[in-house]
C-alpha cells in the first residue's frame, strides 16, 4: 500500500485522495466485507457474469482503492494494490467505477476489463496556500498563482530564486548575472513604487524568509498573491505582492527514502568575443585614435608603447613566421608581439557541480518526520583561483498529535554556503572590466623568465596570486515551533507559530601588491590597498502569529468562513565593517596582521518591529456566488509616532456563472466558468527606518586633514514634514474557464495599480535653497496590466499505455505611466507626468555621411567623433527634427527636446512562457521557454565591450566589429568610421542616445529541458527500490534574440541593470563586463527506497 | 469556544499594547550632541572643509580654460556659439547651506565664545570662499547667511549687488582673521587665520583691479579694494613667519610641488595625500597620458615670457623666433625646467624629452604637477601635496597691488618679485623696480598697459603661478578675455621631413613628416633600426584647415600648430566676463535677472570682439 505515496510526481490532491481512500480501506467495515464477499461467491450462477479487471490512471499506473460498484444495488469491491478487482454482477449490468480526484465513469461490464480512469478536473480539487491558511482554487477570488515542486525537479540550479525564473506569470526575477550566490529580489505586476521602492514580501512556511538560502527539493509549492485583496492580510509588507513558499510536508506511511544526485557541466551562454590576433587590434588601436586625435599614438593606456615601427616590425616577424611573442632589447627591456586570448585564459572551457539530495520521511497517526539534507558544489568558472561555491542544507520536520485535537510541529531549517570571489587589485572592478581597458591581445601573460607582464599584473595576476578576494560566507538559521488544535468538530482552528532566525552574511576580503616586470631582472610592483576588509552583516528576527478559523454551514448552501489572528515581528540588522590597510605578508589573512594607520571602521544599525491583528471573512452561496474580506490594522516602527498605525481594508468577489441553474451547457465543451473582481488598498511600509528623523550622520572623510582621515559630520537632510503612507491600491478582475472536462484551461487577470502619495522629492524649489528640495508624498503612478494562461492536458493511448501530455502557455505584459511628479518644466533627466516608465529619448540618425561634401553647413557642436569637433564621411548623421539648423537637446525637456524623440523603451514588454510535458510508459520530456516580446537597450557609456575601440581607442575590439564599420570601401556599413572617443555612438550618455545604436533585445529562450525514464517496477523491485529515475536536463540551452543577428558576447539577459552589486562601482563598468549566465547539462539520477 | 476566542483576544491586546513600536536609531547622531561638544564642532568643520579643492581639482584647474595651452578640444564656454544660458549649470548651493547650518546651530550653542568664534571664523571663512567662486562666475548673486526653510522668502529675492556681496565677503574676511586661534602649523592643512589673510588679499586684489578695468562706478573705489589687498597681504608678511622656499640648487620651485610633506615655509594651506592612507591623486595620468583629459600643452608666446638668467628678456634675444627647442631653452629661469620637459630632463634615470607624438603635440610637455616616477602615469598615484595658499601669491597680491596703486617702491619689488626671481635663478633686476617697458609683453599680451611695473608683476605672476588656477580670473578681471583666442603655435623646428635632434646630444629624436615618402626619406639618412624605438614619428600637415598638427612656416623653418582649423571659432565677447545663469535657475526665480549680453538664449556668438 505503500507505493501509492511515494512517486514524486503525484499532485497533492491525488495524494490526498489516496490517503483517504487507504484510510477507509483500513477502517471501513464495509470495504472488508465487499472484500470478503467475493471470496465466498465462489460459484456462479446463471445470468451472472463474473468481471475481473485493472483500473490505471492515466499515466499507466494502478489506482488502488476505487469502488466498482455494479450501478443501482450496492454491490461493489475496492480496488487491491495493483488496482485490480473482481465482482460478479448480473449480466447486462453496468459498472460504476469512482475515485476521489477522478471522474465517475459508467460502463457497461465485461468479463475482462481495462479502465483508464481520467483524472476529475484538479481544478475541482486543487487547494492554493493563500495567507494564513488554503483555498479551494474554484473558491478563490483573488489573483493567485502558483506552481508545485515540478518546477524545481531534476534541475541543477544554485538556489531556488535561478530555479522559479519564468515559472509564474508576472513574478519577475531578474538576475544581473551568473554568479552561482546571485538572486533577486521578487517583483509582482511590475514597476512598484519610485519613491520607497517595494518589492513583493517573501514568505517561507508563512513567515518572512531569504528564498536563496533554502534547499530547492524542500519546496511543495509556491503561491503568489497577485492583487491587494489576496495580499492585505499581510498589511503594509504585502503591498506589492506576496510569495508564498511551502515546504514539503512529511508524508505518512512507511518511511521513504529519496536519493537524487545532479552531475552537471557548464559553461558561459555568452561572453565578450574579442579579436585575439595582435596585428588585428594594434592596427584597429592605431586608426581609431588617429582618427579621432589627428596623431600617432605612444601608448595603449600606458601598458604597452607603440609606435608603427613596432607594428612594421610585428608585421614583418609574421611574414617570416617568427613565433616568439617577446623580444628581449639590448637594454633588457621586453618588446611584445602577442596574440592573447585573454577569455579564454580567464574562463575554464567547461566547469561542473554536483547537487546531492537525500530526504527520509514517514510517520503514522501519531507522529511524522521529515528530514532532507543538500549538498551543492560548484567548482568555479575562473582558470585561476576559481570562484568555487558549497552549500549545504539540512531540514528536520517533525510533528506530533498530541491530543486529538492538537498538534505541534517543529521545522528547523539549517543552511550554510561559501564562495570565494576572487578580484583583481581593485575591488571596485570586475576583471571583465579590467581585461577590456588594459590586457591587450599584443601582451602575452608572462615574460620569458615566468614573471608576469604588466597586463597580466593588472587582470589574471591578481588572481593567481590568490591574494585578492572577497570570501562571503553565509549562514542561516530558522526554527519554526507551531501549534494547529481543531475543536467543534473540525470547524473551529486555532493555530499558532514562533519563529526565530538568525543569518549571517560574513564576508573576508583582501588586496595586496602583485608583481610584474618589463625588464629582465627588474621586478615592479602594481600596488594593491594591501589592505585586509571584514563585514559582518547578521540580521536576528523573530515573529509570532496566532490566528483562529472558524467554518459554518447553513442550510446546505450558505457557507460562512471566518479567520482573525495577531502578528508581530521584530528584525535587528547589524553591520559591522573595519578595514585596516598595511598588510604584513602576502598570505595573511586577517585583519590582526594588518599594520596600517589607514584603519577605518563603520557600524550600521537598523531595527524594526511591526504588529498586525488582521482578519478574513468568506462567504459563499452554494460555491456559486463568493464573497471575501479582508482587512488588517497594522503597525509599523518605521514610521513617526503618530503615523505609526493604518488599517488597510479589501474586497473581493467572484460568481461561478457554471454554477447556475440556468447554465446548460455541457461540461464537454464548457466544463467551468468563474468571473470574479477585487479590489483593495495597502499602505507601503518598504520606509528605511529613521528616514523621518532629522539625523547627522557620521562618515570618514577622504580628505587628509592634519595628518589623518577623520570623523567627518554632514548636514541632516531636510526632514520632510507630513509624511505619511504610500499607498498601493489595486483593482484586479479576472476569468477562469475550463473548457473540455477540464482538460482545456484558461485564466486571465486584469489589473490597474495605482501607487499614490510615492514618497519623491518636492516641489523644486531654487537652488538656492542648498540641499534636496525635502522629499514628502508628491507622486502618483499607475500601473496596469494583464497574464494569461492556457493549459492543455490530455492523453491518448499507444501500444496499450496511455500517453500524455500537457501544453501551457502564459502571456503577461505591464505598462507604467507617472500620474503626478514633481517636475513642473518636464525636464527629461527625472521623472516627468505622463512619463512612461522605460522611455528612452534619442535622437533619429539618417545613416552615415557619404561624403566629406555632404557634411558641409552640418553644425552639430553637441557631440564629436574627432578632437577638433570636426565631421567627415562615415559619421553618424543626425536629423535636426526641429529645423533649427543644428543639431541640439533643446531645454532637454519633453516640451522643448531639441531634436530628440522617444526612441523606445528599456522595460521588457509582452513576456510570455510555453512548456511541453509528454510521458508514456516511463519516459518522460519536458521543455519550457521564456521570452519577452519587446524591449529595448541603449549600450551605456562604458559598455565597452558593446562599443569596443569607439569608446577608448585601446580598449579590446570586439569581434563583430571587424569588417563591419565604415571605409569607403564598405559604406554600408553598420559601425561608422573607425574613430575613438566617439560621442555620436552613445559615449558622453543618455543625451547622446539615438535609434541607429538602440538594440532590440527581446528573445526567446529554452530555460529547461529534460529527458528522462523512470525504470519499470519490475526491474527495481528485487532492488528493494520503490523508483529508480534517470535524466538528462539542461538550463539555458538555446537563445535567440534580434540583436544577436549583429552582436554577439553579451547575454541579453545580464545587459540590463548592474554589473556586478559585490563591487563598489558596479554600474559604471559596462555591461557585458559582468559575471556570465552559465548553461549546463546534467546528468541525474533519482532513487527512492 | 468563547472562552478561547477571549483568551485569544486578550492574550493579542496583551501583546499589541505591551510592545511598543519605537525604534531610536543607533548609529546616528542628534543636533544637541554635535553642536554642544567641541569635538562635534571640529568633526562638523572637517565636513566642511570639502567645500575647498581636492588634489585633483588643483592640478587641473586649468585643465580646459586658458589663454597659455592649447588644448586636444575647445572649451565650449569659448568656442562660437558652443555656449549659452541652458549649457549653464554650475550654480551649486549646497556648500552654503552646510556652512550656514553650522553657523546657526553653532551661534546657539551652549560652548564657550572663545571656542565658538574659532569655529565661527574658519565657516565664515569657507562662505567667503564659496561667495568668492560665485561673485566671479556669476557676479551679482543673492546673498544668504542663513539655512532657508522651504517657505522662506529669500528663496525667490533678487540678486544683491556685487558690492554689496562683496563687502559681506570682506566681512567674513575680517572675523575670520580676528578670531581664528589656529595659526602657523606643519601639516599645512588645517584653515588658519593665516589662510584668512592670504585669501583676503586674493580677494580684495581680484575686485580693485576688476572694478577699476571694466570701470565700475560704484561707492566703493577700487582703490579702496586695493588698499585692503596690499595691508592684508603686508599684514601677513609681517607677522606671518612666512618665506620663499629655497635650496642651495636650482630644484626649489620644482620640490615645492612633488613632495609629499608640504614645504612649511610657504606653503599656508595645502591639499596632502598618502600612501599609508590610500589616498591618491591622477596628476600623472593627466599631465602624461596624451587620451585621459584634455591635453594642454604650452603655447610658445607663454614660453617666450620666462627670463633668461642673466635678467633680460628672452624675447630681446635676435632670433629667437626661429630658435628650436634645444637653443630656446638654454639659460632660463629654472621655473621653465619644472614647467615644462626641456632638454636633459631625467624620469627614473633615462632621458625624458616631451611626448612629442603624442602629448606634446606643441612640443611643450608640462610637468609641474607631475613627478618623476612613472608609477601614476595611468592610474591613481600621485601622493605629492598641492598648494591652495601660498606665500608667493601673498607676495604677488601685494606687489601687484602696490603697483596699481602707483605706491610700490624698491624695497617692496625687492621683497616680492626680487625674491621669486631670485629663487628661478635669476640674477639682475631684483632690487629696483623695472623702468622700461617690455615691449614683447605689451604688444602680444597687455597693449593698454604701459606702466612697466604692472607688466613686469604681470609677467611674474603668469610665471610663478600658472597651472596653480588663477590664470582665467587674472584675465577677467585685467579685462583682457580675448587673450583666450590667441592662435596655438608650438616650437620652432628647422624641417619636416628630416629626424631632428631636440636635445642636442647628437641622436635623432622626431620626425615632423608631412607624407609617407617624406618619412621614408628622413629614415632613410638615419640608421633607423637603430633609432627606431627612440625616434618619434609625427605626421603633420601644411594645410591648416587639416585635423592634425599643422606647421606653419616661418623663416625657413616652421611652428608646430594645433587647433588651427578652428582657430577662428575660438571667441571671447564682453558678456563672457560673466557667466550666464542657468535658463533653469530663472525660470524657477523669475526675480532672477540674466547677466547682460545672455538673454534669451543668446549666445557667444562672439559679438563685442575687438
Amino acid at each position: 500500500m505503500d507505493c501509492t505515496f511515494v512517486t514524486q510526481r503525484i499532485g497533492f490532491s491525488r495524494f490526498l485522495a489516496a490517503l483517504l481512500a487507504a484510510t477507509a480501506l483500513v477502517c471501513s467495515p464495509d470495504y472488508s466485507n465487499a472484500a470478503t464477499n467475493r471470496s465466498l461467491g465462489e460459484t456462479t450462477q446463471i445470468g451472472e457474469l463474473p468481471v475481473s479487471g485493472v483500473i490505471l490512471d492515466a499515466k499507466g499506473q494502478p489506482v488502488a482503492g476505487a469502488n466498482v460498484i455494479e450501478k443501482g444495488t450496492s454491490n461493489g469491491v475496492m480496488t487491491d494494490m495493483a488496482g485490480k478487482f473482481s465482482l460478479t454482477v448480473k449480466e447486462g449490468a453496468e459498472l460504476e467505477i469512482s475515485f476521489i480526484g477522478y471522474t465517475t465513469q459508467s460502463l457497461p461490464a465485461r468479463g475482462s476489463m481495462r479502465i483508464v480512469l481520467a483524472e476529475d478536473s484538479e481544478f475541482l480539487k486543487e487547494v492554493v496556500v493563500v495567507g494564513y491558511g488554503s483555498q479551494k482554487k474554484v473558491d478563490l477570488t483573488g489573483a493567485v498563482a502558483n506552481v508545485g515542486s515540478e518546477a524545481f525537479e531534476n534541475r541543477t540550479l544554485p538556489n531556488v530564486t535561478q530555479a522559479l525564473q519564468g515559472a509564474i506569470p508576472n513574478l519577475n526575477l531578474t538576475l544581473e548575472d551568473g554568479k552561482p550566490t546571485r538572486s533577486s529580489s521578487f517583483n509582482v505586476r511590475g514597476s512598484t513604487s519610485i519613491g520607497q521602492g517595494g518589492s513583493a514580501l517573501v514568505l517561507i512556511d508563512g513567515v518572512e524568509g531569504d528564498p536563496s538560502m533554502i534547499n530547492p527539493n524542500d519546496i511543495e509549492s509556491v503561491s503568489v498573491l497577485k492583487d491587494a485583496a489576496s495580499s492585505s492580510i499581510y498589511g503594509s509588507r504585502g503591498s506589492f505582492g506576496v510569495v508564498l513558499i511551502t515546504t514539503k510536508a512529511s508524508k505518512k506511511g512507511r518511511t521513504t527514502i529519496n536519493y537524487t544526485g545532479n552531475f552537471s557541466i557548464q559553461r558561459p551562454t555568452e561572453s565578450p568575443d574579442y579579436v585575439t590576433d595582435g596585428i588585428e587590434y594594434a592596427t584597429h588601436f592605431r586608426e581609431a585614435w588617429y582618427n579621432f586625435f589627428g596623431t600617432v599614438p605612444t601608448a595603449m593606456n600606458g601598458f604597452q608603447q607603440y609606435s608603427d615601427a613596432w607594428l612594421d616590425t610585428f608585421k614583418e616577424r609574421r611574414k617570416n613566421g617568427i613565433k616568439d611573442e617577446v623580444v628581449t632589447e639590448d637594454n633588457g627591456s621586453y618588446t611584445y608581439y602577442g596574440n592573447t586570448d585573454w577569455y579564454d585564459e580567464l574562463f575554464k572551457d567547461n566547469t561542473f557541480a554536483q547537487d546531492h539530495n537525500v530526504t527520509i520521511s514517514g510517520g503514522d497517526d501519531k507522529a511524522d518526520f521529515y528530514i532532507s539534507g543538500r549538498f551543492y558544489k560548484y567548482d568555479g568558472l575562473y582558470n585561476y583561483n576559481p570562484d568555487t561555491y558549497k552549500s549545504v542544507n539540512l531540514r528536520v520536520k517533525g510533528s506530533l498529535n498530541v491530543t486529538k485535537w492538537l498538534k505541534i510541529s517543529n521545522n528547523m531549517d539549517l543552511s550554510n554556503s561559501d564562495y570565494n570571489n576572487p578580484t583583481i587589485l581593485s575591488r571596485a572592478w570586475t576583471v571583465q572590466r579590467f581585461i577590456e581597458l588594459t590586457a591587450f591581445p599584443t601582451m602575452p601573460l608572462y615574460n620569458p623568465d615566468g614573471s608576469y607582464t604588466k597586463s597580466m599584473a593588472a587582470t589574471l595576476g591578481a588572481f593567481e596570486s590568490g591574494n585578492n578576494y572577497i570570501k562571503t560566507n553565509k549562514k542561516s538559521l530558522r526554527n519554526m515551533t507551531s501549534f494547529t488544535s481543531s475543536f467543534l468538530n473540525n470547524r473551529l482552528h486555532v493555530n499558532g507559530d514562533y519563529t526565530f532566525s538568525y543569518q549571517t552574511d560574513q564576508t573576508d576580503a583582501k588586496s595586496y601588491d602583485v608583481s610584474y616586470s618589463q625588464k629582465a631582472g627588474e621586478m615592479l610592483i602594481r600596488s594593491g590597498q594591501n589592505t585586509a576588509y571584514e563585514f559582518h552583516p547578521s540580521t536576528t528576527y523573530m515573529a509570532a502569529n496566532i490566528y483562529a478559523e472558524y467554518e459554518q454551514k447553513f442550510a446546505e448552501a450558505h457557507n460562512f468562513k471566518a479567520m482573525a489572528g495577531y502578528n508581530y515581528e521584530k528584525s535587528k540588522y547589524r553591520n559591522s565593517s573595519m578595514s585596516r590597510n598595511g598588510l604584513l605578508l602576502s598570505g595573511a589573512e586577517s585583519i590582526e596582521l594588518s599594520t596600517g594607520s589607514n584603519v577605518t571602521t563603520d557600524e550600521t544599525i537598523r531595527n524594526w518591529k511591526v504588529q498586525g491583528l488582521f482578519f478574513r471573512l468568506n462567504y459563499n452561496f452554494k460555491e456559486r456566488y463568493l464573497v471575501e474580506v479582508n482587512g488588517r490594522y497594522d503597525g509599523s516602527s518605521k514610521f513617526p509616532e503618530n503615523d505609526q498605525w493604518a488599517f488597510f481594508p479589501s474586497v473581493s468577489a467572484g460568481w461561478r456563472v457554471s454554477q447556475e441553474p440556468f447554465w446548460k451547457v455541457s461540461p464537454k465543451a464548457i466544463s467551468n466558468v468563474k468571473v470574479r473582481a477585487s479590489y483593495g488598498s495597502l499602505g507601503n511600509g518598504n520606509v528605511n527606518p529613521y528616514s523621518y528623523l532629522e539625523l547627522l550622520n557620521v562618515s570618514t572623510s577622504g580628505r587628509v586633514i592634519n595628518g589623518a582621515l577623520n570623523n567627518k559630520i554632514t548636514m541632516p537632510a531636510v526632514k520632510p514634514s507630513n509624511l505619511t503612507w504610500e499607498t498601493a491600491t489595486s483593482f484586479d478582475a479576472g476569468l477562469d474557464i475550463s473548457f473540455l472536462n477540464d482538460n482545456l484551461r484558461f485564466n486571465g487577470d486584469y489589473y490597474i495599480r495605482k501607487t499614490k502619495d510615492m514618497y519623491t522629492v518636492g516641489v523644486s524649489l531654487p537652488d538656492v535653497f542648498g540641499a534636496a528640495s525635502p522629499k514628502g508624498n508628491y507622486a502618483d503612478m499607475t500601473t496596469r496590466g494583464y497574464e494569461l494562461s492556457l493549459t492543455y492536458n490530455n492523453h491518448f493511448m499507444v501500444a496499450d499505455k496511455p500517453f500524455n501530455f500537457q501544453v501551457k502557455a502564459a502571456l503577461f505584459d505591464y505598462k507604467s505611466k507617472i500620474d503626478r511628479y514633481n517636475n513642473a518644466t518636464k525636464s527629461l533627466g527625472d521623472y516627468y507626468e505622463g512619463m512612461t516608465i522605460g522611455e528612452i529619448w534619442g535622437y533619429e540618425t539618417d545613416g552615415l555621411f557619404q561624403s566629406e561634401a555632404e557634411t558641409q553647413g552640418y553644425v552639430n557642436t553637441i557631440m564629436q567623433a574627432s578632437a577638433n569637433k570636426a565631421w567627415h564621411a562615415g559619421d553618424v548623421k543626425f536629423v535636426d527634427r526641429n529645423d533649427n539648423g543644428r543639431i541640439d537637446y533643446g531645454d532637454n525637456t519633453k516640451d522643448n527636446p531639441g531634436d530628440r524623440k522617444i526612441i523606445g523603451n528599456s522595460e521588457p514588454r509582452y513576456q510570455y512562457s510555453f512548456g511541453l510535458n509528454l510521458d508514456w510508459n516511463g519516459i518522460f520530456f519536458s521543455a519550457f521557454f521564456t521570452g519577452v516580446g519587446k524591449q529595448d537597450w541603449y549600450p551605456t557609456t562604458e559598455s565597452s565591450a558593446f562599443w569596443g575601440q569607439y569608446n577608448r581607442s585601446y580598449n579590446n575590439m570586439p569581434q563583430w566589429h571587424v569588417g563591419n564599420y565604415w571605409t569607403e570601401d564598405n559604406t554600408d556599413a553598420y559601425l561608422p568610421r573607425y574613430s575613438s572617443l566617439n560621442s555620436t555612438m552613445g559615449r558622453g550618455g543618455s543625451n547622446f542616445y539615438n535609434d541607429r545604436y538602440l538594440q532590440n533585445i527581446s528573445y526567446i529562450r529554452l530555460k529547461n529541458l529534460q529527458i528522462g525514464y523512470s525504470l519499470p517496477q519490475r526491474w527495481i523491485k528485487n532492488l528493494r527500490l520503490q523508483r529508480v529515475q534517470v535524466y538528462l536536463s539542461g538550463e539555458n540551452l538555446f537563445c535567440w534574440s534580434p540583436m544577436y543577428k549583429r552582436v554577439t558576447g553579451f547575454d541579453v539577459l545580464t545587459i540590463t541593470g548592474d554589473t556586478d552589486s559585490d563591487l563598489s562601482s558596479s554600474n559604471s563598468q559596462g555591461s557585458g563586463n559582468s559575471y556570465p549566465l552559465l548553461k549546463s547539462m546534467s546528468l541525474g539520477v533519482s532513487l527512492t527506497f | 469556544m468563547k472562552k478561547i476566542i477571549n483568551i485569544i483576544l486578550s492574550l493579542s491586546l496583551l501583546t499589541l499594547f505591551g510592545c511598543s513600536l519605537e525604534e531610536e536609531p543607533v548609529t546616528s547622531l542628534g543636533k544637541q550632541a554635535v553642536f554642544n561638544s567641541e569635538d562635534g564642532l571640529k568633526a562638523y568643520m572637517y565636513g566642511l572643509y570639502d567645500i575647498l579643492p581636492t588634489p585633483d581639482g588643483i592640478q587641473q584647474s586649468e585643465a580646459n580654460l586658458s589663454d597659455y595651452f592649447a588644448y586636444s578640444g575647445v572649451n565650449s564656454f569659448i568656442y562660437k556659439d558652443g555656449y549659452n544660458e541652458s549649457s549653464s549649470s554650475s550654480w551649486d548651493w549646497s556648500g552654503l547651506r552646510s556652512i550656514n547650518y553650522f553657523i546657526e546651530n553653532c551661534e546657539k550653542s551652549t560652548l564657550s565664545d572663545k571656542i565658538k568664534n574659532n569655529y565661527l571664523g574658519m565657516a565664515r571663512f569657507l562662505r567667503a570662499y564659496f561667495y568668492y567662486d560665485k561673485v566671479t562666475t556669476y557676479g551679482d548673486v543673492p546673498w544668504i547667511d542663513h539655512p532657508l526653510a522651504v517657505d522662506d522668502p529669500l528663496l525667490y529675492a533678487t540678486r544683491d549687488s556685487r558690492e554689496t556681496v562683496m563687502e559681506k565677503v570682506y566681512a567674513d574676511l575680517q572675523f575670520a582673521e580676528q578670531n581664528i586661534t589656529q595659526g602657523k602649523e606643519s601639516t599645512c592643512t588645517l584653515i588658519t587665520k593665516w589662510a584668512a589673510y592670504a585669501f583676503a588679499s586674493r580677494v580684495c586684489l581680484f575686485e580693485g583691479t576688476f572694478r577699476k578695468y571694466h570701470s565700475l562706478s560704484l561707492s566703493t573705489s577700487s582703490d579702496t579694494w586695493l588698499d585692503r589687498a596690499a595691508t592684508d597681504a603686508r599684514f601677513l608678511m609681517d607677522n606671518g613667519g612666512y618665506s620663499i622656499f629655497t635650496t642651495t640648487d636650482s630644484t626649489a620651485y620644482r620640490k615645492l610641488f612633488t613632495s609629499d610633506a608640504p614645504k612649511t615655509s610657504e606653503i599656508i594651506l595645502g591639499v596632502c595625500s598618502s600612501a599609508s592612507l590610500n589616498v591618491y591623486h591622477k596628476a600623472n595620468w593627466n599631465w602624461n597620458t596624451a587620451s585621459y583629459g584634455n591635453c594642454p600643452n604650452f603655447i610658445r608666446p607663454f614660453i617666450n615670457t620666462y627670463l633668461m638668467r642673466d635678467g633680460s628678456a628672452y624675447t630681446d634675444k635676435t632670433g629667437y623666433e626661429t630658435e628650436d627647442f634645444s637653443s630656446e631653452c638654454k639659460n632660463r629661469d629654472y621655473r621653465l625646467y619644472a614647467t615644462i620637459r626641456t632638454p636633459g630632463y631625467k624620469r627614473e634615470g633615462s632621458i625624458a624629452l616631451p611626448d612629442f607624438s603624442g602629448f606634446a603635440r606643441t612640443g611643450y610637455h608640462p610637468m609641474k604637477f607631475s613627478v618623476d616616477s612613472k608609477d601614476g602615469d595611468n592610474t591613481l598615484k600621485n601622493t605629492n601635496s598641492l598648494p591652495i595658499f601660498r606665500y608667493a601669491e601673498v607676495l604677488l597680491n601685494y606687489a601687484e597691488a602696490k603697483a596699481e596703486l602707483g605706491t610700490i617702491s624698491d624695497s617692496d619689488w625687492e621683497e616680492t618679485v626680487g625674491q621669486l626671481r631670485k629663487r628661478g635663478g635669476v640674477t639682475s633686476g631684483l632690487s629696483t623696480k623695472p623702468t622700461k617697458v617690455d615691449s614683447y609683453l605689451k604688444t602680444t599680451y597687455f597693449p593698454k598697459i604701459s606702466n612697466p611695473v604692472i607688466l613686469e608683476v604681470r609677467r611674474e605672476r603668469a610665471v610663478e603661478l600658472c597651472m596653480e588656477g588663477f590664470r582665467f580670473d587674472d584675465l577677467r578681471r585685467w579685462d583682457v578675455g580675448k587673450l583666450v583666442m590667441m592662435p596655438w603655435r608650438g616650437m620652432f623646428i628647422k624641417d619636416v621631413n628630416v629626424a631632428l635632434d631636440m636635445d642636442s646630444n647628437g641622436t635623432p629624436d622626431v620626425i615632423y613628416y608631412t607624407d609617407d615618402a617624406g618619412l621614408a626619406s628622413a629614415k632613410s639618412k638615419i640608421d633607423w633600426d637603430k633609432y627606431k624605438s627612440t625616434c618619434a614619428v609625427v605626421n603633420v600637415s601644411k594645410d591648416l584647415t587639416s585635423s592634425i598638427v599643422t606647421v606653419i612656416p616661418n623663416g625657413t623653418g616652421y611652428n608646430l600648430g594645433w587647433g588651427t582649423k578652428d582657430e577662428k571659432l575660438r571667441v571671447f565677447g564682453k558678456k563672457q566676463y560673466l557667466y550666464p545663469i542657468p535658463a533653469l535657475v530663472i525660470t524657477k526665480n523669475g526675480k532672477l535677472t540674466q547677466n547682460s549680453g545672455w538673454e534669451d538664449g543668446a549666445s557667444n556668438d562672439g559679438s563685442d570682439v575687438e
